[in-house]
């Protein structure tokens, strides 16, 4: 199956790792956001299947991204891998709709299991 | 550009491993306060000696300082200082959740830095395959008199410093530490090494 995937992060280190662990049916269509803000206008406008997401940004923040899909009823399903593994960060992605969070650095076999969870796989 | 900055992607490399060690080093304040800590964009800059002082200055509204220098392979080193604000010491206490004269307040201020500093650094070089050894933390009056004859002390040069500063806020109890690592200029140039053998592997 094929997906339109946004990858949502300020480093370009960490969207490049995230875009070298896709399966191969995930990579083809693939935009990049380096904010919560350059999301959010892809995500308003562009039919996305899938989004990773991380949570400290500048501009608008990972939490802020879930909040306002929230808001505006847009619904597809979020990823969040952020560096703040926190328990009680996890709980409020997940609260906030999140599907899964992932801990950085993203492990591959990690991810793998959560995308075949999910029916990515 | 000289041999001691930072190219984009550089210093984009270094943001990240930051940020994976601060989100570590914030769960274990998480789990030792038993409460939330938010995390904020951390910085990197590079500031020039005649600079560093008063960059310093800029962020001394501390007034308890604990610094903490650390030694890792590759020439990786540098000196690690917390910085805690002044309505902040007084209720370390009950945060920490220590008895009455349990521990004295110094020793309060140095277990929690000497935590936060050896959590972040250990995950930070665990990240580039390197491993860190610490001198004895030390408590410093918040001046920058002190700071700035501690770091003289050091056989470091300073002529030119990689500033990293990372803020922790305890929002429950509107409670904020800032670490800030200063990485002195002979070391800037291993951990650009480091970095270029983690970028060869993108």
């Amino acid at each position: 199956m094929s997906a339109n995937v946004l990858i949502c992060d300020d480093s370009n280190l960490a969207r490049k790792q995230v875009f070298r662990s896709l399966p191969e049916n995930l990579s083809t269509n693939v935009q990049l956001a380096t904010n919560g803000e350059e999301a959010l206008e892809i995500l308003r406008s562009q039919n996305v299947d899938i989004l990773f997401l991380d949570l400290t940004m500048p501009v608008i923040d990972g939490l802020g991204v879930l909040q306002a899909l929230k808001d505006e009823n847009i619904d597809l399903p979020v990823f969040v891998i952020s560096a703040d593994v926190q328990p009680e960060m996890q709980t409020r992605v997940l609260n906030l709709g999140a599907k899964a969070f992932l801990r950085k650095p993203i492990q591959l076999d990690i991810l793998n299991e959560q995308l075949r969870t999910h029916g990515f796989l | 550009m000289n041999a001691f900055d930072l190219t984009e992607d550089q210093q984009d490399c270094l943001q990240e491993l930051i940020n994976v060690a601060m989100g570590q080093a914030s769960d274990q304040l998480a789990r030792y306060l038993d409460t939330f800590v938010y995390l904020k964009v951390p910085s990197i800059e590079q500031v020039r000696a005649e600079h560093l002082f008063d960059s310093l200055n800029e962020d001394l509204a501390a007034t308890a300082i604990v610094s903490q220098g650390f030694f890792g392979y590759e020439g990786i080193r540098g000196e690690a200082l917390l910085m805690y604000e002044p309505q902040d010491s007084h209720r370390l206490a009950d945060l920490l959740g220590y008895e009455a004269g349990e521990l004295t307040f110094d020793e309060q201020i140095i277990d929690l830095s000497s935590i936060l500093t050896t959590t972040f650094l250990n995950v930070f070089a665990n990240q580039i395959d390197n491993q860190m050894s610490y001198s004895a933390p030390r408590l410093l009056s918040g001046s920058l008199g002190s700071v700035n004859k501690h770091l003289q002390q050091q056989a470091f040069n300073w002529d030119l410093a990689l500033k990293v500063r990372i803020s922790y806020q305890v929002t429950d109890y509107s409670f904020n530490c800032d670490m800030v690592l200063l990485i002195p200029e002979e070391a800037i140039i291993n951990i650009k090494t480091v970095i270029d053998r983690i970028l060869a592997e993108f």
